[in-house]
């Protein structure tokens, strides 16, 4: 019987709270997760046996203390989680965990996106990837080599502009896929807006809406993974498994292209991944040719949205205007 | 009379109890919405247990439900749902006084008169304060739904700026009244829970001591006590076989008109006639005999 | 006639139990959406039972997904009637609808 059980719910406000989650996910070698916004927490005899937590509309640090394993009790625990999710109106949600727990979040209602490594997995508790490839398939172009780019353009640069050109050209059609996320510098409407208006006189291309199948970095959950430096790596190995086994395949996708990355080992280690999660062959899904493009540069040095960004901190807007096509210009400008 | 040895708790927000708690065929059923339903699901539970008791597994099982108190905001829609429902027995938590137990059987009446309900639904007045032990005999006797008094042996401790001990001697007094209560008023008198489910001994030895004092039950939290205090209440077979013979006995008696029923040359009377009755349904439960 | 004001949910992921959602739609129609371990043989089954359930309630214009865990007919009843009333925001069930 659970009546000696309570359960309680309180945001990341509640500073002592949230310290004793801390010590008890400590406890089971589990870390805090910093961005998580609500909590739940389960007491038997004032003693913490299980939390959980919720940051987006992502299900995160959940953990039951080892004595209460195995007896149905982590069902309750997820019930609190998405009675707390349920209350603020989300109802589509992820988690990230390991293969081991699948069965248990099958349970929960949660269906399997991808297994990556036997070291993370992706879950969701809607049906919507499928509905999401649905919608995809019907945007799908005939075509020997039909390309594909991911980008974040933070913000939109003659960078970006020269890396669709040169796709475009090899492609017989290329979509284009924008990062959907707020934690940029620039809002999600706001870039996908300078992307279409940049991009507007090529005609081969298709502009996607990013979703929560391209997964960014900054939701990216890192409190399980024991060894930090394999963070990045395994981030990009589930995001291109997830773009190579259930996106391209709707679309035919054969070719991803991407810029070559002279100066951020982090981004450059992304794209050596890309070569071996997209190249090679698998039984799983065809595999997608990754065709690395020269950066663009300018007075000998690449452009990157990050120069833009640095420029306009320093308001050097006629340096700016060399480096981004007239669209973005006039956003940057009237935004000033 | 009907055994009321094992008295079941129930929680009405624990689904699975709720579906299987009658396989362990306790005396007695007891859905809670009290104390062991969190408030965020008071309206979910009153739902789960109302459609429980109409379900066909609880109809050959004698059902009770501790609503909540009627001043609280449940109190009426737990009564409107489980009066509907056609639950046996309402139990009624921390009874303090006569207009108690009088308010709660209005209430009741009120809405069998409303939906035309003809068999009257009984009550069981939970005693759990000093007040509701020094009015106990009172209680014991105001209404003729009262089918029985309990001991809440939790609430009553603290009331009485105490705590449970394995001996039990700060429910002394409190076991007494309630007995001699509801032994006077001819009603049923059960004993509080014991909630340490791990510690069997401890179970059994009050079990044996609760059931000496001449209780005729006890509330339990966990199934797998219901067994042990089954046994425990099992009649000895020396207790059977006179029981056997008394009633024996009586028919011989009744058959050739006698007004006298006499047994090894001494006189049997109606009480002692009772007792072996109870005695050979309590042998029937546990097993030993055969109706 | 009862009105749907927002979404809510009722019930758990345990077992013999089922977690169940609801919230209000402008087309009159009923979608259910079921999630059930046992989906093949009692599939049907289950959508006959909401749908009996909204019809006794009256209600035609409702999104439901139902994840059962195994619950007995009157479990799923008891926990789509808690997640309407308390969509409705109503205190005061109507005992006769929820027969």
């Amino acid at each position: 019987m659970n009546s000696s059980i309570s359960f309680s719910q309180f945001d990341n406000t509640s500073k002592i709270r949230v310290k004793k989650v801390e010590a008890f996910l400590n406890s089971v070698e589990l870390e805090l997760s910093p961005d998580i916004e609500v909590f739940v927490s389960a007491k038997e005899k004032s003693k913490m046996i299980a939390c959980g937590g919720l940051s987006g509309n992502v299900l995160k640090c959940i953990a039951v203390s080892p004595e209460k394993r195995g007896e149905g009790f982590v069902l309750s625990v997820m019930t609190e989680l998405l009675n707390a999710a349920n209350d603020r109106g989300r109802k589509e949600l992820f988690i990230y965990s390991t293969p081991k727990n699948i069965a248990f979040f099958e349970e929960c209602g949660f269906q399997l996106i991808e297994e990556c490594d036997s070291k993370i997995i992706l879950m969701e508790n809607s049906k919507n990837l499928k509905k999401y490839k649905n919608n995809l398939s019907r945007l799908k172009k005939d075509g020997n080599v039909i390309g594909s780019i991911v980008m974040n353009a933070n913000p939109f640069t003659l960078g970006h502009r020269y890396l669709v050109e040169e796709a475009a050209k090899k492609s017989d059609h290329l979509h284009i896929f924008v990062v959907r996320e707020d934690a940029s510098d620039f809002s999600f409407k706001d870039r996908i807006n300078l992307i279409q208006k940049g991009l507007a006189d090529i005609e081969n291309i298709t502009i996607h809406e990013g979703s929560d199948y391209i997964i960014s970095k900054a939701t990216f959950p890192t409190y399980f993974i024991k060894d930090k430096c394999s963070i990045n790596e395994l981030h990009a190995k589930l995001d291109l498994s997830i773009f190579r086994n259930q996106i391209a395949p709707s679309l035919n996708i054969t070719h991803r292209f991407v810029g070559t990355e002279p100066y951020c080992t982090v981004t450059n280690n992304y794209n050596q991944n890309m070569k071996k999660v997209l190249g090679e062959s698998n039984p799983k899904s065809n595999n997608i040719e990754v065709i690395e493009i020269e950066r663009k540069e300018y007075k000998d040095k690449a452009i990157s949205a990050s120069s833009v960004r640095a420029l306009l901190k320093d308001k050097k807007y006629d340096e700016l205007s060399n480096i981004v096509p007239p669209t973005t210009f006039d956003f940057l400008v009237k935004r000033i | 009379m009907k055994l009321r040895r094992s008295m079941l708790f129930v929680p009405g927000s624990n689904t699975s109890m709720v579906c299987n708690a009658f396989i362990y065929k306790p005396d007695t059923v007891m859905f809670d919405l009290e104390d062991s339903v969190a408030l965020s699901e008071k309206d979910s539970a009153r739902l789960m247990v109302f459609h429980a008791l109409q379900h066909f597994v609880y109809k050959n099982v004698e059902t009770a439900v501790r609503v909540n108190p009627l001043d609280s905001p449940y109190g009426l829609l737990d009564l409107e749902a489980v009066v509907r429902a056609g639950t046996d027995i309402v139990r009624l938590p921390k009874t303090d006084t006569v207009e108690d137990v009088l308010n709660m059987q209005d209430a009741i009446e009120k809405i069998e008169e409303k939906i035309g309900r003809t068999k009257k639904t009984q009550l069981l007045a939970a005693i759990e304060s000093a007040e509701g032990v020094v009015n106990a005999v009172n209680i014991a006797r105001c209404s003729d739904r009262l089918m029985g008094i309990a001991l809440g042996a939790e609430d009553f401790v603290r009331d009485l700026h105490t705590q449970r001990t394995k001996q039990g001697s700060e429910l002394m007094a409190a076991r007494s009244q309630i007995l001699l209560a509801a032994r006077a008023a001819k009603i049923h008198a059960f004993d509080s829970v014991f909630s340490d489910v791990k510690d069997k001994e401890g179970f059994l030895a009050e079990v044996k001591y609760v059931k000496g004092l001449g209780f005729d039950g006890k509330s339990l939290v966990n199934p797998n006590q219901i067994s042990v205090l089954h046994d425990a209440y099992a009649p000895s077979q020396t207790d059977v076989d006179w029981s056997l013979e008394v009633i024996e006995a009586a028919k011989e008696a009744e058959e050739k008109g006698l007004g006298v029923v006499s047994l090894d040359g001494r006189m049997v009377d109606a009480p002692i006639i009772a007792r072996a009755k109870w005695t050979l349904e309590l042998a029937v439960a546990s097993g030993m005999i055969r109706e | 006639m009862n009105i749907l004001k927002k979404s809510a949910y009722a019930g758990t992921l345990e077992s013999s139990d089922a977690y169940i959602h609801v919230s209000p739609i402008q087309e009159n129609e009923i979608k259910l959406i079921l999630e059930s371990s046992v989906e093949e043989i009692y599939g049907e089954a289950i959508e006959e039972l909401v749908v009996q359930t909204l019809k006794e309630m009256k209600i035609n214009n409702i999104l439901v997904k139902v994840q059962d865990k195994g619950a007995l007919d009157f479990v799923i009843k008891a926990r789509l009637q808690a997640a309407i009333l308390r969509a409705c925001e109503s205190n005061e069930p109507v005992w006769e609808e929820l027969s």
